[in-house]
């Protein structure tokens, strides 16, 4: 509304103009005054004031000046000519004011849009940068002390060790979440499954200490064009959940070729995932009742799996325990 | 002689322990904060091996690196906090032997710099005829390859493979160098080299998926494990 009353406003100001110069000025140069001023409500507001201005300024133009003045009627059949010709620029003008005006702000959205994204990048690096070095001073200074320390210290130095490997994963986590809903591209090649669930075991080796995992995974397997770091950050993440809520008993991967893709299953002999939280696991921060965990690494298993457009489910295991199956499709060959 | 280890690094906090964990296992301890005076150090000193900190507060560590290979063959490990794959290729092309990515363990240090101590003094003599570790033999004369008392069968391409990581053992060899060393007329694709690699494990390891010679770094490249 307030955009119709600056058109209107704009308009009645050209006639005010109009009647300074009035004298001065054949009647037609009047024209270029109303003009002017649909020119500059297209400039600063949508297309409807636009033609607003346009068709008030025609009319204005007719009752004020065009003889016989203060009627709507026209002598000269000339001046309908004028008027069409008037009506006609004035609609391109504010055409091509408001499409300028539009991609000004358009330009100016992607600024800002480009400007948050590369913030949020170096912010990411800076923090994942201020957060690695005193990670690595503690775990090293606690796994130098735990070289030589004496049996009364031994379990705390250990707990400390321990204890920042797993906030460093925590930190890992984090940075690939944000990495991922910043809408980062994936570094899609094809590689065999087996490689990364390899770089993921000896990673997870120490959280799985003691129990068994049985990997089958068939040397036939075909390529799957997957972003290594990323899904091997699934598989440890799966690894250590399993490792978590599953203290004791074997941890069962398995691999099998399917008619789209690939079938990867995690599974293990805990006490398994409650029917009502088999659909939230992957939630972020949500935790399935009562257990540790900071709830971040299933979130991130769908967001990749979900990124490399595969999917991902929780489910019972026949028998006792956790299930956890994902596919992930086969490249277009 | 106490091998020298230098270290260049401007956290304090990593010098710290650094220092007593290198010291303790029988290294000698220099250490640089800045690329500048890490390069004095380096033509003062002749450290054994190099630490080098990417992220330094006068210049980038990849130019440290680059102007300390014009003189030196010193192995070089290269440290870095960002953790971004694309820095450790870098690292490697400009000449580090080996990358740690912070944080990283005390023990994986040690067996980092123990591999590069091995192969300066492994280069500067004739080269091994005989690789062993664990169950795998490699025999570069012969051409043979035997997993406990079996012979491998290898194609004459994973064959090529096993030997070019055996002339870099314990090395991260980087996926673009083994591409031109093993098809040194182009033509061939990474996709090419995983299978590769993922054949040549299946005839030397015990467990593919638990490799104990054929590591694999994840988006660089590929190492076999330095002989015992």
């Amino acid at each position: 509304m307030k955009e119709y009353a600056l058109a209107a406003g704009a308009v009645a100001a050209c006639t005010a103009a109009g009647f300074a110069v009035h004298g001065a000025l054949t009647v037609t140069d009047l024209v270029m005054v109303y003009l002017l001023g649909t020119l500059f409500v297209a400039l600063r507001g949508r297309r409807g004031p636009a033609l607003f201005a346009s068709v008030a300024g025609v009319l204005s133009f007719d009752f004020f000046f065009v003889p016989p003045r203060y009627t709507f009627h026209v002598e000269h059949p000339q001046y309908v000519v004028t008027f069409l010709v008037m009506f006609a620029v004035a609609l391109l003008i504010s055409h091509l004011a408001v499409r300028v005006r539009l991609q000004a702000e358009a330009a100016k959205r992607a600024e800002v849009v480009a400007e948050t994204e590369k913030l949020r990048s170096s912010l990411l690096s800076a923090v994942s940068h201020e957060l690695r070095t005193p990670l690595t001073a503690i775990m090293g200074s606690a796994s130098t002390l735990l070289a030589q320390a004496g049996d009364g210290s031994r379990d705390l130095l250990t707990n400390i060790r321990d204890e920042a490997e797993r906030l460093t994963r925590l930190v890992h986590n984090l940075i690939e979440t944000t990495r991922l809903e910043s809408g980062a591209a994936l570094k899609k090649e094809p590689h065999a499954l087996e490689e990364i669930v390899a770089s993921a075991l000896e990673r997870t080796e120490k959280i799985l200490a003691g129990r068994r995992l049985e990997a089958d995974l068939p040397e036939n397997l075909p390529l799957v064009p997957l972003d290594p770091v990323l899904m091997e950050l699934v598989f440890v993440n799966l690894l250590e959940n399993a490792a978590r809520h599953a203290p004791e008993g074997a941890v069962d991967l398995v691999a099998r070729e399917r008619m789209d893709g690939v079938e990867i299953s995690v599974a293990d002999r805990g006490p398994g995932i409650k029917a009502e939280d088999l659909g939230r696991v992957f939630e972020k921060f949500y935790r399935a009742s009562a257990a540790p965990g900071a709830g971040l690494g299933l979130a991130i298993c769908k967001a990749v799996v979900e990124a490399h457009g595969g999917t991902i489910r929780a489910e019972h295991r026949p028998g006792g325990g956790a299930l956890f199956i994902l596919t992930l499709p086969r490249g277009a060959r | 002689m106490k091998a020298l280890v230098l270290i260049v690094d401007d956290e304090p906090a990593i010098r710290r322990f650094l220092r007593p964990a290198l010291e303790e296992n029988g290294y000698a301890v220099l250490e640089a904060t800045t690329g500048k005076s890490a390069l004095e150090a380096a033509v003062a000193k002749k450290p054994d091996v190099v630490l080098l900190d990417l992220s330094l507060p006068d210049q980038d560590g990849l130019d440290v690196l680059k102007r300390l290979r014009e003189w030196s063959s010193a192995p070089v490990i290269v440290v870095s906090a960002r953790g971004e794959e694309t820095d450790k290729i870098a690292g490697l092309d400009r000449g580090a032997d080996d990358y740690l990515t912070k944080p990283f363990g005390v023990e994986e240090l040690l067996a980092r710099i123990r591999a590069a101590l091995r192969r300066a003094e492994n280069a500067a003599r004739d080269p091994e005829p005989v690789y062993e570790h664990g169950d795998l033999k490699i025999d570069l004369t012969a051409r043979r390859v035997w997993v406990g008392k079996k012979e491998a069968r290898l194609s004459p391409l994973q064959y090529a493979l096993l030997a070019a990581l055996v002339r870099r053992a314990g090395r991260v060899v980087s996926q673009k160098d083994l591409l031109k060393e093993l098809w040194p007329d182009g033509g061939s694709t990474p996709e090419a080299l995983r299978i590769l690699v993922h054949q040549t494990r299946h005839r030397i390891e015990k467990e593919p998926v638990r490799p104990k010679h054929l590591k694999t770094e994840p988006a660089v490249g590929y190492r076999l494990e330095a002989p015992e």
